[in-house]
């Protein structure tokens, strides 16, 4: 593993690799009011994220963490900076164009898996589908039928998510994060609910996805899981501190 | 932790939210009041049985209500001698005729006034369980033919008439200007039948009559103990159809055209046939409110249970018993409800203080206020409120500790959030909704309806002009003219009647603030008799296929006094008196529907008769003139035909007649020249029911138009409850979902998609809560024609306006939550606590 030392803010600290620059975040900063307090979640973060990169980030509770993963997801909006979402300026974007973008571009996995609790499997995985117009009713099932296999969940298509264990739910939520092929797939503690065999399930697919060329951007709190990642950021009070690049994923020699 | 512990966080958190406290407190208030209300009303004027000092509850034996002109109808005095010896059920019976007595002091010749009064059978005062607190009451021998006329005067006269008199049992007074002694005193109050200020004994012969006659008259009754009311309604009924057979033709009239004539009705009910419906439709809407009124209460909890579910799932978490969890959600209703119950008590003490005022207005003319009318709450109304307290407690803490006790604790304390709402929430908070939808539906719609026909009624043009006009009833003392049917006098003493009503007239048109003077045997406006007439040449072949009309009888030059004209033809004249040929004045309506060309004068109509003799030749009146169209009875019903005949006065000489006046100056003063133009012609006549033609019209209306303003009420907390309710409903199942909907929007839903999904889901609601909610209404509404006939545009205004104002309620208050909720950043639905 090659440690970088950082102790100011990093700039960009990976490059845009020939144009493959999926995301490229540039001075971003959020600002949140409570009452007279100013609280700044992310202060000045610049990041470039490559097409097919596996990427963790880590640091303490409150730390920004989260709250960089919601920007890059476009669930919220920086109080400044710029953000190019795979060659777009995804900044100044209404609410219905930044959803539309999701839609396309990002596949969200959550600690708390989200599924929704009146619709089955199947729909679930199906769900972000019905918000685009240009998949009819076939292609959505392909697309349904081929992520649910992908996470090994086919068989549990027609079930609700309270007829299912929290891995499985995990792995149903992967599925619908991978169902529309989003350019990058932004996961937010995917391991956080899970017992150890569960998060070792989910992570291997991670890994295949990625090994699949997927990019994916994880943020946790377990050292274990982000060395999987072949890129671990460290935020810190809102600023990356750490930028390094694993030489061998631990999936790898696991 | 001690149950005060419980009591005082219950206290705090009520204490915390003022406005959610005031609001859910106001809501049972105004639930509870209206229940408390309506029931105190109706069981005083309707179901509380007419008990009087006794344990079987009196019942009214009469005839068939008249439907189309809303009054009640006596039954013959021979065909109710057959109930008292054919129906063994009855335990006491007694029959009497109401009217009204001029009652004066033979002493110092004072003026004369008028008092209901009732010829009665002497078993009355026991049969009320009431003795006089001077003298005694009427004795069998009292109706005696030659025995001596003899009154038992009511509290009132005696104190302000007589003043008290001391030694006025055993002295003489006039009633209807014949010498009456005085032989008893009633106490204060009493006025059993119904209004009776005087009681005087009823002639023998109409106890134990020989044949049947044209005499109309009323039983009070109790049954056996053992008889149930339904078991005596069903004897009734075959007696009736045996009654009926032996009716001999010319009194087949008083059976109706589905040979009804005999009834019992509860003695309370009996007196308010007209309005029953009205009154049913109320309780019906009433207990829609309290149910209203329950689910938003439960529901506004419900809310709150759901802010307040992390606060459970850590009780839940720290062992709290089942039935503690529940009480802690029950402590507030218990607040809520019981503060509310005792603000119900002033709202309802308010608007029972109201009701009775409005009875005083309605009846002040008349003076025929039934004496259990007068409305207060009694130990059984607060017996009411209390068992409504404690449903209302069961069902809006009911809805709330079913959440607390349903929900995903787990999910909660590992989550940090209140977790998605569960199938079940879900189901029960659209059912909360359509229960809403449906709920406040049918109560607009009623409520709605039945003011636009009230509004309608009010506005309706009953073809007369009623400025500066008064009305009045005269009526003539029988002993200056008398009534004998015997064909020597019967002529004679109609002359002799009809010869007051002209004398008067002239009188008073000599007056230089009288315009006009027109008598009628019943005024437009108000009801009178109708029948089915033929017309020569057209006669159908079953009488009751002929057209209908009202027959009134009016004096001579009457038509301008009350802004009629004559629009064909002529008036009646004194030629009419002596002449061969009986004459009639028709209707525009008549004239336009059955000789459309003009060519009514001339023509010959006639009355109908259920059973003519089939050699009938003669009865035909010719017609002489068409006036123009009026409007007789209340425009509530459209059943008062919009044909009408004239008869001329000067042939029939009714003994009491209405009369308007037309007059310039003061009403005071027209008043005061009508009194003043009787004593001159005699001053033993009397003058009654002085009122403007204005408040006469308004009158059959004045309980319609007090209980459309309830209904106005209704309809108005109905909005509210249904506003409010619906919003909480959505808000609270929105909020819910708040992560949902975050799921949703970082999926890649548009704003456009989150709110088609629950815009969609609202117009479901309202498509089932509407379907039921509208057929529910119509239903009820349907129940209530026999009372009041619905105008077309009432049903308009409630079958669309009200569905509209309420498909725009549910949309508003789904919209606007939903849209607060959409408006969050996803970041902040996904983590929404």
């Amino acid at each position: 593993m090659k440690n970088n030392n950082i102790t100011n803010t990093i700039k960009t600290n990976h490059t845009d690799n020939n144009g493959q620059a999926l995301v490229l975040l540039k001075d971003i900063k959020k600002v949140f009011f409570t009452d007279d307090v100013e609280t700044h979640a992310i202060n000045d973060i610049n990041l470039i994220i490559n097409k097919g990169e596996y990427l963790s980030i880590t640091g303490p509770s409150g730390c920004g963490k989260s709250t960089l993963l919601s920007l890059l997801g476009l669930l919220d909006t920086s109080s400044s900076g710029s953000y190019t979402l795979a060659g777009h300026d995804v900044s100044d974007l209404n609410r219905d164009e930044r959803s539309a973008i999701r839609n396309k571009e990002i596949g969200f996995i959550f600690q708390a898996f989200n599924l929704i609790s009146d619709l089955t499997v199947a729909e679930n995985v199906e769900l972000p589908l019905t918000y685009r117009s240009d998949i009819n009713s076939e292609q959505r099932a392909k697309m349904v039928k081929s992520a649910l296999e992908k996470v090994d969940m086919l068989h549990r298509a027609h079930h609700f998510p309270s007829q299912l264990s929290g891995g499985q739910q995990q792995r149903v939520a992967v599925a619908r994060a991978i169902s529309a092929k989003p350019a990058i797939i932004l996961a937010d503690e995917p391991t956080g609910n899970l017992d150890s065999k569960n998060a070792q399930i989910v992570m291997a697919l991670l890994d295949q996805l990625h090994q699949e060329g997927a990019t994916i951007c994880m943020v946790t709190h377990d050292p274990r899981s982000a060395a999987r990642a072949e890129r671990m950021i460290e935020v810190f009070d809102g600023k990356i501190v750490a930028d390094q690049r694993t030489e061998t994923p631990t999936a790898i020699a696991v | 932790m001690s149950i005060t512990l419980d009591i005082k966080y219950a206290a705090r958190l009520l204490h915390k939210k003022p406005v959610f406290t005031a609001l859910t407190i106001f809501i049972v208030a105004i639930g509870l009041g209206l229940t408390l209300y309506t029931y105190s009303l109706l069981s005083n004027l309707v179901f509380k049985p007419l008990l009087l000092n006794k344990d079987t509850p009196i019942i009214s034996i009469e005839a068939e209500f008249n439907q189309s002109h809303l009054f009640r109808i006596g039954i013959d005095p021979h065909d109710l001698l057959t109930i008292r010896n054919e129906m063994d059920s009855i335990d006491e019976l007694g029959v009497y005729q109401e009217r009204t007595s001029l009652i004066g002091n033979t002493q110092n010749n004072s003026v004369t006034r008028k008092y209901n009064s009732v010829n009665i059978e002497w078993n009355v005062f026991d049969f009320a369980g009431v003795k006089p607190i001077m003298g005694r009451g009427l004795k069998a021998e009292d109706h005696f033919e030659g025995a001596e006329p003899v009154i038992v005067l009511g509290y009132d006269i005696w104190q302000h008439y007589f003043m008290a008199e001391e030694d006025i049992v055993g002295s003489v007074v006039l009633a209807d200007a014949i010498p009456t002694r005085v032989v008893g005193i009633m106490p204060q109050g009493f006025a059993f039948p119904m209004t009776a200020q005087a009681w005087l004994p009823i002639k023998q012969e109409l106890l134990s009559p020989t044949d049947w006659s044209r005499d109309g008259l009323f039983a009070y009754a109790r049954l056996k103990k053992e008889v149930p009311f339904e078991v005596f309604q069903q004897e009734l009924a075959l007696l009736n159809k045996k009654v009926v057979k032996s009716l001999p033709d010319n009194v087949r009239w008083r059976m109706d055209d589905f040979e009804g004539y005999l009834r019992a009705v509860p003695y309370k009910k009996a007196n308010i046939t007209q309005f029953y419906s009205i009154f049913i439709t109320m309780a019906v809407v009433v207990l829609l409110i309290l149910l209203l009124a329950c689910i938003n209460v439960g529901n506004l909890l419900l809310a709150r249970v759901n802010e307040r579910f992390k606060e459970v799932a850590i009780r839940v978490a720290l062992g709290v018993p089942r039935n503690r969890l529940i009480l802690q959600m029950l402590l507030e209703s218990i607040f809520i409800c019981t503060v509310g119950g005792f603000l119900s008590v002033l709202i309802a003490g308010w608007g029972l203080e109201l009701s009775n005022t409005v009875f005083e207005q309605m009846y002040m003319a008349t003076e025929q206020k039934p004496f259990w009318w007068q409305v207060s709450l009694d130990a059984d109304a607060i017996l009411l409120l209390i068992a409504s307290v404690i449903a209302m407690i069961a069902i809006t803490g009911f809805i709330p500790a079913w959440r607390a006790l349903s929900g995903d604790f787990n999910a909660v304390l590992r989550d940090g959030t209140r977790g998605s709402q569960g199938k079940k929430a879900a189901r029960a908070s659209q059912i909360l909704v359509i229960s809403e939808i449906l709920l406040s539906c049918v109560v607009l719609v009623i409520a709605t309806i039945l003011l636009s026909t009230s509004y309608s009624a009010g506005q309706a043009d009953y073809g007369v002009d009623t400025n500066n006009r008064i009305t009045a009833t005269i009526e003539l003392p029988v002993v200056d003219y008398p009534i004998r049917e015997e064909g020597e006098f019967e002529l004679a003493d109609t002359l002799k009647r009809t010869a007051f009503y002209y004398q008067l007239k002239d009188s008073l048109e000599q007056m230089p603030n009288i315009e006009g003077v027109a008598f009628m045997s019943q005024l437009p406006g108000t009801g009178a008799g109708a029948s089915y007439f033929e017309i020569e040449g057209r006669v159908a072949a079953v009488y009751n296929e002929n057209p209908y009309s009202n027959n009134e009888v009016v004096s001579r030059d009457a038509w301008q006094a009350i802004g009629m004209r004559v629009i064909q033809g002529r008036d009646f004249s004194l030629d009419d008196i002596s002449a061969e040929v009986d004459t009639i004045i028709i209707n525009e309506s008549i004239s336009n529907d059955f000789f459309p060309d003009g060519d009514a004068i001339g023509q010959r109509v006639r009355r109908a008769f259920r059973n003519p003799d089939p050699d009938r030749e003669g009865g035909w009146q010719t017609i002489v003139g068409v006036v123009s169209d009026t409007y007789h009875g209340s425009a509530m019903r459209t059943s008062s035909e919009q044909y009408s005949s004239y008869f001329m006065l000067d042939h029939i000489g009714y003994s009491s007649i209405d009369v308007a006046i037309h007059y310039n100056g003061s009403q005071a003063e027209a008043e005061k020249s009508l009194q003043h133009a009787i004593n001159q012609v005699n001053n033993n006549a009397t003058v009654y029911n002085i009122q403007s033609y204005d408040e006469l019209i308004s009158q059959p209306m004045i309980l319609v138009s007090a209980i459309s303003k309830v209904f106005l009420l209704c309809g108005v907390i109905a909005v509210f409850l249904a506003a409010s309710g619906i919003y909480a409903v959505a808000a609270n199942s929105i909020s819910q979902r708040t992560q949902e909907i975050g799921v949703r929007r970082a999926l890649g839903a548009s704003d456009s998609k989150v709110m088609q999904l629950f815009m969609k889901k609202a117009l479901w609601q309202l498509i089932i809560g509407l379907s039921i909610g509208i057929t529910l209404s119509l239903w009820v509404v349907n129940q209530m024609t026999d009372t009041m006939v619905i105008n077309q545009a009432s049903y308009l205004v409630g079958l669309i306006a009200i569905p509209l104002l309420i498909i725009i309620i549910v949309l508003v208050a789904t919209y606007v939550p939903t849209r607060k909720v959409v408006l969050m950043e996803p970041s902040d639905a996904l983590h929404h606590d």
